[in-house]
């Protein structure tokens, strides 16, 4: 597994959230996240870093961690995927 | 009531981060160590791979290599170590306002009274190790007593991701007295010059000997082995209140071997201190010298002023004086020096009756250093110097007022 940095498009409220809306896949798909089921502060052990880890949930029921980890935003990836 | 103090010690803490970021570090062994151009070319951190084959920190790279051929060595990433040292330190500040760090990667905490809200010691102590492992993916040694001392011992003793409780002296009589805060290379063999070989000889001896033998420090270190240390952890937002010292060192580009060196390096050193202590609107009263020499033995120095100062003239001078009385000399060359004021105060004070002219001096070396610093601060920092810098222009190539670095104050210091 290896860590790969994205995009993100996200709405940061007026508390000072920041919410991720959409992921943005190699520059050209834009994926929703339909909802963030959890954020707590965790460390990657997989693939390193650690930072803000984002439970999110999008289409089809897939459940992907995204870490905001000092202004940037990164995946867990396996290395099979392309 | 007996307080409970935790010495939270942050494992391989340069060489852990790096590893967090590049997991397949784990996997080989692998340094931290500065830049080898620039003679910084030490060992900083180490991981336990390398540890394993006797790698050890503040070695020569090139020594460690000898004896780990294929040691990964890595720049070091500052900016990452102090981001997770204070966000380390900023999970501390949930079960404790009483967090004192003594350096990047260590702290004592006061915990005695959140031990009610928590509920017991062993569940503070075991969350502060599970959250920092699963939340930052650092691991940490923890030491328990109830003193700053002993909790340091114990953070040593403590294996990696685990605590150690120190209750008792019988818990670490055993322990060599080199391991005790405070003692280094030349007081431990001085120390064993007298059969005090072990933490248990020191607290069993009594504080007239230890007088006796190292003066004042020794009588500290009777009850420093005795945990006899009442000084409080400092509350976090005394931190930066006051100012307690003042200092800067430079491991410089090759060993120091004569005077002219040591002068030349001082100088800069010193306009460094002056400067920044004029920034703060300060004035000192005590100037520190500290000496690592190339065998990596350190020795520290220093010297009170009869009236407070912020003059370069007066850090060097006092920095020249310490040399000469404290016995030192070449016969080892020297490969880092510092110089740090203390005792700081924000009045100067007023001064005896001027009989021999002083304040005309004083106020002469003031209009210098504040041209000097004026020049600099619109034409760079080579701009204008003391001749003696460019006798050797490599050496005293450093702006160690921008290039510098905190260290931690010395646990006296405070």
């Amino acid at each position: 597994m290896k860590r790969k940095y994205v995009d993100v498009i996200c709405l940061n409220d007026q508390a000072g959230n920041i919410k991720p809306l959409y992921l943005i896949w190699d520059n050209e798909r834009k994926i929703p996240i339909l909802k963030v089921k959890e954020i707590c502060p965790r460390a990657s052990l997989k693939v390193g870093g650690s930072g803000l880890r984002y439970t999110c949930l999008f289409d089809s029921n897939r459940i992907r961690h995204l870490y905001y980890d000092r202004g940037k935003w990164y995946v867990e990836l396996n290395d099979n995927v392309l | 009531m007996k307080k409970v103090i935790l010495h939270c010690d942050l494992n391989c803490f340069y060489a852990s981060v790096e590893m967090l970021y590049h997991p397949e570090l784990r996997d080989v062994p692998m340094a931290i160590a500065g830049d080898p151009e620039n003679r910084h070319g030490i060992i900083l951190a180490k991981n336990v791979l390398a540890k394993r084959k006797g790698v050890k920190t503040a070695e020569a790279i090139f020594e460690a290599r000898n004896k780990c051929p294929d040691l990964l060595i890595r720049t070091p990433d500052y900016d990452s170590y102090m981001y997770y040292s204070a966000k380390v330190r900023s999970l501390y500040y949930e079960y404790t306002d009483r967090v004192e760090s003594f350096g990047p990667d260590e702290c004592w905490l006061d915990i005695t009274s959140s031990i009610r809200y928590f509920g017991s010691i062993k569940v503070i102590v075991e969350e502060i190790l599970r959250r920092v492992r699963e939340e930052i993916g650092l691991t940490l040694s923890i030491g328990v007593s109830s003193n700053k001392i002993w909790a340091k011992l114990g953070s040593d003793i403590a294996s990696e991701d685990s605590y150690f409780v120190i209750s008792r002296l019988e818990d670490i009589e055993g322990l060599p007295a080199g391991d005790l805060l405070n003692v280094g290379y030349h007081t431990y063999e001085k120390l064993k010059s007298y059969g005090l070989y072990t933490i248990g000889d020191i607290a069993r001896s009594s504080p007239k000997y230890m007088k006796g033998i190292l003066g004042k420090n020794g009588e500290t270190l009777w009850y420093f082995a005795n945990g006899y240390d009442l000084s409080e952890v400092k509350r976090y937002d005394d931190e930066d209140e006051v100012i307690k010292s003042i200092g800067n060192s430079t491991t410089t580009v090759r060993d120091v071997y004569d005077m002219d060196d040591l002068k030349l390096v001082l100088t800069v050193l010193s306009d460094s201190v002056a400067s920044r202590i004029k920034d703060e609107g300060m004035f000192f009263k005590t100037v520190h010298l500290s000496l690592r020499d190339k065998n990596l033995n350190w020795r520290g120095v220093q010297t009170s002023l009869k009236e407070n100062s912020d003059l370069a003239r007066d850090i060097f001078d006092n920095a020249i004086i310490l040399f000469m009385k404290n016995g030192f000399d070449f016969r080892v060359p020297y490969r880092s020096i510092g110089v740090s004021v203390s005792n700081l105060s924000y009045r100067k004070e007023s001064s005896n009756i001027d009989l021999y002219g002083h304040a005309d001096y004083s106020l002469k070396e003031k209009k210098k250093d504040l041209a000097l610093e004026d020049i600099r601060r619109r034409f760079g920092y080579h701009s204008i110097g003391s001749l003696r810098v460019l006798e050797d222009e490599e050496l005293s190539a450093f702006d160690p007022k921008s290039e510098h670095l905190t260290y931690p104050v010395s646990y006296f210091g405070r």
